[in-house]
């Protein structure tokens, strides 16, 4: 469904993605793994097109020139040069990283400017199918981002991001500062919400033992280059991947 | 079908990172690289006085100089220490009534008024931003462009200093030489005193208290402290060039705490380049030359400026002298990907 050929990024003359290629199917939950500075957030960057929105500011403030090679295509047709606003329309939503709920707004508020592409009904649904979700929510609607803990604003920014009614929800380190209570409530919160919704989701995180047990496909990336793939068994049996991303040794 | 991708890149030039080392002593073309624009810069404007023979000209120099310490001051306050001030009015009325005050009642000669003003000037400016100085975001831009709209109507209100008709008759300095180089000297010693300054330890805890303020104060830093010795600086300079100014026109009054005095180095500063300190001294060199030989177009001459200074935001944000300096340090080529 969301497919990337041969992507590279380069900032300025440093080579952040090098020849990325990555596919994710319907109704698949891929997962990309990889240490800081691998590529993870350029990726999804690059896939959600934001991308092309850094690239026009630092392009017009004179900073760093951004090159964007490849292709990334939706449903086998390229969306490379789309805004990332229609690439929202067309179904992919991002979810970022460090989740940037907007702190003055409650969570109700949150998750209604999320679901400004969905229609009345579409918002009404979606907000009550969040809250079935992720029950502790319900008790905090009228209370400001800011105030939230790590993992409620998790619960949130994914809420928000299912508002816009994806088709591909790209999810980038969710987990990230979270207790492993709290990580294991979000990644069944995820595995339901795509099984429940129909949707494909793309998941981008440090450390994979978490995330493992819900993904059908992963990705491993190294300093910008996608050094190993593979389904989960697959790459549940390598030695290498078990040693770097699993801590077992 | 295999089309060949190219790149442009931007590599840094040889003699650039050959000079950037211990290198340059050993070869005069590395030297020559590295003083070259500072050698056109300082001998440019040490030279202009002879270039300009016209007494208009002469005077033209003399406040683009002064604009351009305001511009440093700007730039110095907004890019190093995070501080947005629109207080350009601000320091060069409070210097200019200071050194007038010292002049006309005191008979302080204007060698003595001059730094007398800076210093006074700048205690009065520190003292009165003081109360804001704790708070982040747009307090102090707002507190800065009220301060001289107060002062002006406290001076007409109250008939102070001469009230509406200022203080009159206050020397002037010894020959047009001498005034000229007074504020070119300043703004050299200041530009370069500044570059220097900003790369020392204290230098670092101001740009470290624009990048993140808590991570300061958790270092056990007084960051109040700190943000008031930047505005005293940077008051003193606008100050200074009040008290030049005053002398220039021998005259002090409340149209020193026009608005043009805090809007014109902000121009400056974003056509020159934000942050590079000679950028903003560039950009006054080029706007307000420009805007004298408007003059004829009477008001029109703003319209002139707004168009100049949104050109520059949309087309060039990153100013002339980022722009400059990057052509000098580094050369751009076609790569194949």
């Amino acid at each position: 469904m969301l497919e990337a050929k041969d992507l590279m990024v380069f900032y300025e003359n440093m080579l952040a993605l090098n020849n990325i290629s990555i596919k994710c199917d319907d109704n698949q939950i891929v997962g990309v793994f990889g240490a800081n500075s691998a590529g993870k957030s350029t990726l999804m960057y690059a896939l959600s097109g934001i991308m092309l929105d850094i690239q026009k500011k630092e392009d017009m403030a004179g900073g760093e020139r951004i090159t964007l090679t490849g292709d990334v295509l939706l449903q086998n047709r390229s969306i490379m040069d789309m805004k990332p606003s229609l690439r929202a329309k067309a179904g992919i939503i991002l979810c970022p990283e460090r989740r940037r709920l907007f702190k003055e707004s409650s969570v109700l508020e949150n998750l209604r400017i999320g679901g400004y592409l969905a229609t009345r009904a579409e918002a009404k649904q979606t907000m009550e199918y969040v809250m079935e979700v992720f029950p502790a929510l319900i008790k905090l609607k009228k209370r400001l981002g800011g105030f939230l803990s790590g993992g409620e604003q998790q619960m949130v920014a994914i809420g928000r991001a299912l508002m816009a009614q994806p088709k591909i929800l790209l999810l980038d380190e969710p987990l990230l500062g979270l207790s492993p209570f709290m990580q294991s409530t979000l990644i069944r919160g995820i595995k339901v919400i795509q099984e429940e919704r129909n949707i494909s989701v793309i998941i981008s995180e440090q450390y994979a033992r978490p995330v493992f047990p819900i993904v059908d496909y992963a990705y491993i990336l190294e300093n910008g280059a996608a050094v190993m793939e593979g389904t989960r068994e697959e790459l549940m049996d390598n030695p290498d991947v078990k040693a770097a991303y699993f801590g077992v040794s | 079908m295999s089309t060949q991708k190219l790149r442009k890149e931007r590599i840094d030039r040889g003699i650039k990172v050959r000079s950037d080392g211990l290198y340059a002593l050993m070869s005069l073309r590395e030297l020559s690289y590295l003083t070259l624009p500072r050698f056109v810069l300082i001998a440019g404007m040490l030279s202009l006085p002879f270039l300009m023979p016209d007494m208009y000209w002469q005077r033209v120099i003399s406040i683009v100089c002064i604009y351009a310490i305001l511009a440093l001051s700007f730039d110095f306050l907004a890019h190093y220490v995070g501080l947005v001030s629109l207080g350009g009015a601000f320091f060069i009325g409070t210097g200019g009534y200071v050194a007038g005050i010292l002049n006309s009642y005191y008979g302080i000669p204007p060698v003595l008024t001059v730094p007398l003003a800076a210093i006074i000037g700048g205690a009065i400016c520190t003292l009165m931003l003081l109360p804001c100085l704790p708070l982040k975001g747009v307090y102090f831009a707002i507190v800065t462009l009220m301060y001289p709209l107060f002062m002006a109507r406290i001076i007409e209100a109250f008939d102070l200093f001469g009230g509406t008709d200022g203080l009159a008759g206050i020397d002037s300095f010894s020959s047009a030489f001498a005034e000229q180089y007074l504020v070119i000297c300043t703004v050299l010693i200041f530009l370069f005193g500044l570059r220097r300054f900003v790369t020392t330890d204290m230098g670092l805890i101001f740009t470290a208290v624009m990048d993140n303020d808590q991570a300061v104060k958790a270092s056990g830093i007084n960051i109040t402290k700190y943000k008031a010795l930047a505005v005293f600086i940077a008051s003193s300079a606008g100050c200074m060039a009040g008290a030049c100014l005053t002398h220039i026109y021998m005259w002090s009054g409340i149209s020193q705490f026009a608005l043009d005095f805090s809007i014109l180095p902000i121009a400056a500063t974003v056509i020159g380049g934000a942050g590079t300190l000679a950028g903003p001294v560039l950009g006054c060199f080029i706007l307000v030359p420009v805007s004298e030989l408007l003059r004829d177009f009477g008001t029109l001459r703003i319209v002139f400026y707004a168009s100049v200074l949104v050109g520059f935001i949309l087309f060039r944000s990153d100013g002339i002298m980022v722009f400059m300096q990057r052509k000098y340090e580094q050369f751009e080529r076609w790569t194949k990907i």
